[in-house]
């Protein structure tokens, strides 16, 4: 029952966040100077009318919200206007049709654009998060396991040195060697790739997918190496870890069964938050690789000013972040039998 | 000094930390590094107009300039408009440097704000903080920061507000906890119980604690915030009149770099952001290591080599084999010592000399801090890797247990000689079952079980032993009482039917009556299986209750070793009378009790002469100046009564 319970209160509170990111999303588009409507006013090439046009699709004409013309607080509105017709009441219901406007620039809506582009960053994610767990926890198992030799002191700064990489400096980095390798260095395909067996548009996407996946992992490789170093440190020096090596078990088994599942623990929550830094990876290396992703869309929406692209990425991406927050938080609980039972 | 409400002399003390702090500090040597990188660039942004071959604004004379290779004019070449990349570097440091500091500023000052003031007063005000904290901690920040750098104008102060803004959740939890954890300390309770004021308590107390930690989050904050603000400038969103690093990144690689493969007009910058950041990052990484000083060791780092005693390992074959029926368990001249690097070993056990037969149960008793852990763990060569057997045997059944190698003593442990460690709730692993911590030791140790139902009996039958219902089997050790995780400990320890168990202050944590029942069930145990026990102990009546010889150990040393009567009722050593003379005694209800004075010595500052004698109301001169020996007491009812004191000289 009580288990039900805080599922459900976590639940609840990434649905809260969810919310706030929503709201902070319209206000920011709207309090900051270069709202959406001024950025197209700006634009010499349209008319007065275009312009109008604009406005009047974009929902722009109406009052932010009740009371409030626009979000300067000297300019007040009426507050006797329908609430249903105002800006943020449109804002409202058009995201829970998935409506998220249409590109500036290509006049295309903005939600096909994002969910073309969705899945080659979870697939760019997605492999570099697993390479870089895993060589992360074996190099931070050696580590901890080796403490206070060379192994560990060659990890340990190898770590610290990857981790003060700028992303897309590496990036740029691994381009030139890549260039020297005559690997793939932009996009994610070969153009035309699309009339080749599906094996071999597979082969081409990994080839394509090389050196964003090698920087990601290698940048967040060096975090993990060091969280897993420090877990491990930590659990080795528990008591049971005595009582395993009592019974006679051999290093390899008090390893295998007493000590990676405890130290793999604190992994989870970190991976967890480390998501949204993730994101910021993601975005780098996607500008570096001109990979088709989220990422990507972002690098190109704000050389173009284009809002509505900003404005849907970014919540995209918040949500996102959010409901894989919810999901190691709500693994943590399972695989911690402390949690369960309590 | 912190038991007091009042501290005189602030300045003067902050002087004295300072100059504490500096002389540890000097000693790390990945501080020093990451400091001495950091001034080397620092000192480059302040006097980049000497430093700088080039105004920072002049381009090429000439057209063909763009993009040259690195040259003796131009020691990092010239970029896409001409200019000297090595000039542009030095000046870049000033920006980056700016931004990062100024930014971290402001992240910083939000944090440890909030922090405090969720940490300091609680209640309301801290769930709501917290809660705010939580989401903007959601939030990934590097698209959020674009997204409003893009939306204001791309300017230097604009990058510094919105990467400082947004850069606070963590500095707000760390803040927290550590005002939490200071809060709660007694000299503040103790000053607000006296009526301090809240901003006297905040200022002279919960601030300086505050600070040390604010500091090490401050220097990685300045980190994130360099990283963040080349990370916007290299996406485009930089101040483009103020050429940080990343912008020039973004020009580079925007401007055809890659292509014409200029490598310089990439690499040089990059070089900068990172020298910056590793040089913040081994600072924090130096402070933060002084701390929380860590020891850094482990239960699975190698131990130090046996050192054998004088006696050669051909010479004990020979002994073994006069000895026709050696005891089951006889250790002989056993010492250890704790390398420290840098200092002389310590002393912790020194010559200790016992035998245990079968069946027999033997009290090891002395105050904490005796060694009496240290030579248990020694027997079974578990000693953390500082610790090292200098000298000695453990002969079990004849067998040198201190000669074996790794894989010969890991198949004599727990199936010949198990532990029951004190404090069960750590000495069981928390994620794992009871019953499947049981049956490990089996399956490890008992070839002839397989993973079948037979295991599951035996776990059961193990359990029954030792009272424990067959249902908890499943059940994870926080599920437990405290008396019951002990029981299920020894019913793990007796799991491979050892011949020895050496029972290590079982009972100490545990209320009276779980004590006695722990008691009993070893006690009973014995007589059923005829086990030998090492009960280590600091409890004279359990010892009198259960035991059938008792080593009394001060010091690291044997202060008495004889029969237990013997000990309770013709002790001869001044330590052993004391101890007795601290303990009730029912059948003598009027006896005054008495404790000693003082503290067991610290092992690396043991006394010159008797390690007893400071605390010795009997000694005399020559106890100050010289250790005595082990005497053999010949005029003792006991076969061996063995006695370490000057005093006893005589009746040798």
């Amino acid at each position: 029952m009580n288990r039900t319970r805080n599922l459900l209160k976590k639940i609840g509170w990434a649905l809260f966040t969810i919310l706030f990111v929503i709201i902070l999303n319209f206000f920011l588009f709207r309090v900051l100077p270069g709202d959406p409507a001024r950025a197209g006013i700006r634009d010499p090439r349209l008319k007065k009318e275009a312009i109008e046009m604009l406005r009047i699709r974009f929902g722009l004409d109406k009052p932010v919200i009740n009371c409030f013309e626009s979000l300067n607080p000297i300019e007040l509105g009426s507050c006797t206007v329908n609430p249903l017709d105002t800006q943020f009441f449109i804002y409202i219901r058009n995201l829970l049709q998935g409506e998220l406007g249409v590109s500036y620039h290509t006049n295309r809506p903005v939600t096909d654009i994002l969910t073309e582009r969705l899945w080659n960053t979870v697939l760019l994610i997605g492999a570099g998060q697993i390479l870089s767990i895993l060589i992360g926890v074996i190099f931070g198992v050696f580590a901890a396991w080796k403490a206070r030799t060379t192994i560990d002191h060659a990890a340990v700064i190898t770590s610290l040195f990857a981790w003060s990489l700028p992303t897309f400096w590496l990036g740029i980095i691994l381009l030139f060697w890549g260039s020297s390798q005559g690997l793939p260095l932009a996009g994610k395909a070969t153009p035309g790739a699309s009339s080749l067996p599906l094996l071999q548009q597979w082969g081409d996407i990994i080839r394509h997918m090389f050196l964003p996946t090698l920087t990601y992992t290698i940048i967040y490789m060096a975090e993990y190496t060091l969280i897993m170093r420090s877990s491990l440190m930590d659990v080795l020096s528990e008591d049971y870890i005595l009582t395993a090596k009592a019974k006679g078990l051999s290093t390899f088994q008090i390893l295998k069964d007493h000590a990676l599942k405890n130290a793999m623990l604190p992994l989870v929550t970190v991976i967890a938050i480390n998501l949204g830094f993730t994101v910021a990876g993601a975005i780098q290396i996607e500008a570096v690789f001109s990979w088709p992703g989220l990422g990507g869309a972002i690098f190109e929406a704000v050389g173009r000013r284009d809002f509505p692209v900003l404005q849907g990425a970014f919540l995209l991406i918040a949500v996102a972040v959010i409901f894989a927050n919810l999901i190691a938080d709500l693994t943590y609980n399972y695989l911690d039998p402390r949690v369960q039972t309590e | 000094m912190e038991t007091s409400t009042q501290v005189p002399e602030i300045q003067n003390q902050w002087i004295i930390r300072l100059t504490n702090f500096w002389r540890t500090f000097s000693k790390n040597r990945i501080g020093i590094v990451g400091l001495a990188m950091l001034i080397v660039i620092v000192f480059m942004a302040i006097f980049a107009p000497v430093i700088a071959p080039y105004d920072s604004s002049s381009s090429a004379s000439e057209i063909g300039d763009v993009y040259n290779p690195p040259s003796s004019s131009h020691w990092f070449g010239t970029d896409d408009a001409g200019q000297d990349v090595f000039s542009n570097f030095v000046f870049g440091a000033r920006v980056s440097l700016i931004v990062g500091f100024f930014a971290a500023f402001i992240s910083i000052i939000i944090g440890g704000l909030l922090g405090l003031v969720a940490g300091f007063f609680g209640g309301r005000m801290e769930n709501f903080i917290m809660r705010f904290t939580d989401i903007m901690l959601v939030i990934p920040d590097l698209p959020l920061m674009v997204v409003v750098v893009a939306l204001t104008k791309p300017s230097l102060l604009n990058i510094i507000f919105v990467i400082g803004l947004l850069g606070w959740t963590t500095t707000a939890r760390v803040v927290r906890s550590q005002t939490l954890a200071v809060k709660s300390r007694k000299f503040v309770l103790r000053a607000r119980a006296v009526g301090a004021g809240k901003g006297h308590i905040i200022s002279r107390h919960i601030l300086p604690l505050v600070t040390p930690i604010l500091v090490v989050q401050a220097v990685l904050v300045v980190s994130l915030a360099i990283l963040n603000e080349s990370a916007l400038s290299f996406l485009g969103l930089g101040d483009p009149t103020a050429l940080s690093w990343g912008q020039m990144l973004n020009y580079a690689f925007g401007r055809g770099a890659m292509s014409i493969g200029a490598w310089w007009a990439l690499l040089f910058p990059g070089f900068g952001i990172v020298w910056v950041v590793l040089g913040l990052t081994l600072l924090g990484q130096g402070l933060e290591q002084i701390l929380n000083p860590r020891l850094d060791t482990h239960h699975l780092m190698p131990g130090r080599p046996v050192i054998q005693g004088k006696m050669g390992m051909a010479l004990e074959k020979i002994i073994e084999k006069i000895i026709e029926k050696s005891p089951l368990l006889e250790v002989r001249n056993l010492s250890i010592n704790y390398i420290n690097e840098g200092k002389p070993p310590a002393r912790a056990v020194e010559n200790i000399s016992f035998t245990l037969k079968e069946g027999e149960l033997i009290g090891l008793v002395g105050e904490s801090g005796c060694g009496k852990t240290t030579l248990m763990l020694a027997l079974l060569r578990l000693l953390p890797s500082a610790g090292q057997i200098v000298n000695g045997q453990v002969l079990f059944n004849g067998k040198n247990l201190t000669a074996l190698n790794e894989q010969e003593i890991n198949a004599v442990r727990w199936k010949d000689i198990s532990i029951v460690f004190q404090g069960a709730m750590n000495a069981l692993n928390p994620v794992r079952t009871v019953g499947d911590q049981i049956a490990e030791a089996i399956i490890k140790h008992m070839p002839g079980f397989a993973r079948d139902q037979r295991l599951q009996e035996r776990v059961i039958e193990l359990l029954d032993l030792v009272g424990i219902a067959a249902d908890h089997k499943e059940h994870f050790p926080h599920q437990y009482s405290g008396g019951m995780r002990q029981r299920a400990m020894i019913a793990m320890a007796l799991a491979c039917n050892p011949q020895i168990i050496i029972a290590d202050e079982p009972t100490t944590a545990l209320d009276v009556m779980i004590q006695a029942q722990i008691l009993e069930l070893l006690d009973s145990l014995r007589k059923k299986l005829g086990l030998a026990i090492i009960f280590v102990t600091h409890d004279l009546g359990v010892v009198a209750e259960i035991c059938d010889k008792v080593l009394v150990m001060y010091g690291g040393v044997t202060a008495e070793y004889a029969d237990v009567d013997i000990i309770y009722n013709e002790s001869r050593h001044p330590y052993t009378q004391e101890l007795l003379k601290a303990f009730p005694d029912l059948t003598k209800p009027k006896k005054k009790l008495s404790s000693i004075p003082g503290y067991p010595p610290r092992l690396d500052a043991l006394p010159a002469g008797c390690r007893f004698a400071p605390r010795c109301p009997l000694a005399f001169e020559r106890c100050h100046t010289e250790q005595p020996l082990l005497h053999k007491l010949n005029d003792s009812q006991s076969a061996d009564h063995i006695a370490s004191c000057h005093l006893l000289e005589a009746s040798k």
